[in-house]
């Protein structure tokens, strides 16, 4: 039975315990979740070789973990329109905390913690009101929300934070949703994403709108260069026979700049890009689609076109040490830098969505 | 009932590697090889019409280009292998082209009399977008195009273009007698593990070329109902934009007959295409101009329908009879 004596006890032997650090499971570069063959889902830890460093089990279909700057703790979400997501300690596999979401949101899926780790910042829906609403919480004193502030848009989705900064950046998809109404897109006609950006204590610095012409590209995922360079993931919901780009070049202050791909290659990625990421040394920038069976990739600086890889159901994307590594929902881990794969290592399970990369302060 | 369906035309399906080496046999042998030889014919005939007269109007030039055109888009689905080589896929087919880089391409060629088209081996570094049919339509049958620049080197550029199109369908002949159906026939490499990765290839193919006609053919001079864009149709110039559509169609309702070649969603997939085939041959809009009005709007968008309708099957039953699936992430966004 446990007694006030111990639960103190133990309370202040789990403070004086050093959590587990990125470097106690293996210094993963990524984190992947993945469905396994049986059914059931898992959070892995890769290496940016493709190597497996941990595999812990998962309550339900995560997605896109974000992961501590320095403990090795990660976030997953439930799926969209989750209301819980887990916290996960990524050397026991134990739930270290539930995060509920408040009376009347729902998550998007997505977060970021800040630069010191001590809060996390997660997209939400408040669907009464139909407002984007970024939640705060704790991360040092159980996850518990302390404050949230509006992200100045509908159907917020990926938050990044600004390297070497505070600064939040926000992809409002401009997609409104309601739980009742499931998964399912709302309003498609009322579109307006923007991509708006905050301080650490919400308020905001800069919302940049495209052109009237792309209201209906959604803005949903994030990779940032260390400059400040944010590069945006789109997802079209227009006139299927016109593609339109899908994705986009900011830089605080100055102008958006959309990169289309050469003429019809356009079209092959279905309207969708479901991943966005910088090359490792910054001068690439790639966007996959899965139905595209696809990722292109660019010049991060010039625009210029370089290319496109071929592989089937590809969407995690991130730097890798030959430029991006790439994951698939069918099991692999690649790496390329343009068009062709330059390595592969196969993996147990299909991988979800995201490729988180983890990086001190990225 | 619908379950039990399902379940025979799973077991009907070529779910043992037997059958599935001998739809492989049948799809390389009787689909793919003759549209590649049949192309391959037709290019260097188009090669032979520019050289002996590069006329625009020249009505034995006109006649190869479209026999070649036509031979181009009855394997323009098959995008594998040897096709994708050096993008000679698009470097045959650069469409759709939503900003124009085709005419400008050809533009600054002709303005700029760019020595390039003197030989094939420089031609073919020219960008892809001023290369192929697409671009070959606009010098025979542009107007813009007929009066820009020199007549002389209009000419060479033509017969520059015809020529780069039957050294990318030669090579592409080459390669496919020269090893990559024998890939496909014995599957086990790099390239495909199996029978059911080669199976996957030509069902993705299916897949590909019904969405690239629904979409790109039909819906881009749909555009919206209060916006519709009639000059978006593909090779309206030459009238060939309802005929691609045609052709298309009886291509991959050729391929789908080989790869379920019986049981009920054999005829599920039949009678979808039976159905696009009619809309086709009974529209009458060569161009696609009538979908600016609504009746011949409606025409457009049931033809669009009931493409749609064959890629719902294809989905919805073929993939599971042929045991493919759809991709984890592909099928499944966020």
């Amino acid at each position: 039975m446990a007694t006030r004596r111990g639960f103190l006890a133990g309370l202040a032997a789990a403070a004086l315990v050093p959590r587990p650090t990125w470097a106690d499971v293996g210094s993963p570069d990524f984190l992947a979740a993945a469905k396994m063959p049986e059914g059931d889902y898992a959070l892995v830890g890769l290496t940016r070789d493709g190597r497996e460093v941990f595999r812990l089990p998962l309550p339900d279909r995560g997605h896109a973990a974000a992961a501590h700057p320095s403990r090795a703790e990660a976030v997953a979400f439930a799926r969209r329109p989750g209301t819980f997501a887990v916290v996960i300690d990524c050397q026991s596999g134990e739930v270290r905390a539930r995060l509920d979401a408040a009376e009347g949101r729902h998550f998007y899926g997505h977060g970021a913690y800040s630069r010191d780790g001590r809060l996390l910042f997660t997209t939400e829906n408040d669907y009464g009101a139909n407002r984007g609403m970024v939640g705060v919480r704790d991360a040092t004193a159980g996850y518990v929300q302390i404050d949230e502030f509006p992200t100045m848009g509908v159907g917020p989705h990926e938050i990044a934070r600004m390297p070497g900064t505070d600064i939040l950046v926000v992809g409002n998809g401009g997609i409104a949703s309601h739980p009742d109404a499931g998964d399912v897109d709302l309003d498609i006609p009322a579109m307006k994403p923007n991509l708006a950006y905050f301080s650490e204590a919400g308020s905001v610095l800069e919302v940049v709108e495209l052109e009237p012409g792309l209201r209906r590209d959604s803005i949903r995922h994030l990779a940032l260069r260390e400059d400040g360079l944010v590069a945006f993931a789109m997802q079209w919901h227009g006139d299927e026979g016109e593609p339109a780009p899908l994705l986009g070049l900011h830089r605080r202050g100055e102008d958006v700049r959309l990169l289309s791909a050469p003429g019809p290659m356009q079209a092959e990625m279905d309207g969708y890009a479901g991943s966005v990421a910088f090359s490792r040394d910054g001068s690439r920038v790639a966007i996959s689609s899965p139905p595209g069976g696809q990722a292109q990739v660019w010049n991060a600086d010039s625009g210029e076109w370089i290319g496109r890889l071929r592989l089937r159901d590809v969407c995690g994307l991130s730097a890798g040490p030959d430029g991006f590594t790439a994951t698939t929902g069918t099991g692999l881990v690649v790496g390329f830098g343009g068009e062709a794969v330059l390595w592969d290592v196969a993996h147990q399970g299909a991988f979800d969505n995201h490729l988180v990369r983890l990086a001190a302060d990225l | 009932m619908r379950l039990v369906l399902a379940l025979l035309a799973c077991c009907a399906g070529p779910a043992v590697a037997q059958e599935r080496a001998e739809v492989i046999r049948d799809v390389v042998g009787n689909h793919v090889l003759p549209r590649y030889a049949a192309l391959d014919e037709a290019a260097q005939d188009l090669d032979a019409a520019a050289q002996a007269d590069c006329e625009p109007e020249s009505p034995a030039l006109r006649e190869a280009y479209g026999e070649a055109f036509d031979a181009w888009i009855a394997a323009s689905h098959l995008r594998f292998g040897p096709s994708e080589v050096e993008d000679r896929a698009y470097a045959l087919a650069f469409w759709p082209d939503p900003r124009g880089d085709t005419p400008g391409a050809l533009r600054a060629l002709i303005l700029e009399e760019d020595p390039v088209v003197g030989t094939a081996e420089g031609f073919a570094e020219v960008s892809i977008a001023a290369r192929g049919f697409y671009g070959m339509e606009f010098m025979l049958y542009d107007e813009e195009f007929a009066g820009l620049g020199a007549e002389g080197y209009r000419c060479d550029l033509i017969r520059a273009q015809a020529r780069d199109i039957a050294l990318i369908a030669g090579a592409m002949q080459e390669e496919w007698t020269g090893g990559y159906a024998d890939l496909m026939l014995r599957p086990g490499g790099d390239r495909y593990r199996s029978e059911a990765d080669v199976i996957q290839e030509f069902y993705d193919a299916l897949g590909a070329g019904l969405e690239f006609t629904a979409d790109s053919r039909l819906a881009r001079p749909m555009g919206e109902f209060d916006d519709p864009k009639p000059a978006r149709a593909e090779a309206r110039r030459s009238g060939r934009s309802l005929r691609h559509v045609r052709i298309s169609l009886a291509s991959l309702h050729d391929l789908a007959e080989r790869l379920m070649p019986e049981g009920v969603v054999h005829d599920h997939l039949g009678a979808a295409f039976d159905r696009a085939e009619t809309l086709a041959a009974r529209l009458d809009d060569p161009v696609f101009a009538g979908v600016s009005d609504p009746t011949g709007r409606f025409r457009v968008e049931a033809l669009k329908g009931a493409v749609d309708r064959i890629s719902a099957v294809g989905n919805e039953e073929l993939g599971a009879a042929l045991g493919v699936a759809a991709g984890f992430n592909a099928s499944d966004g966020d």
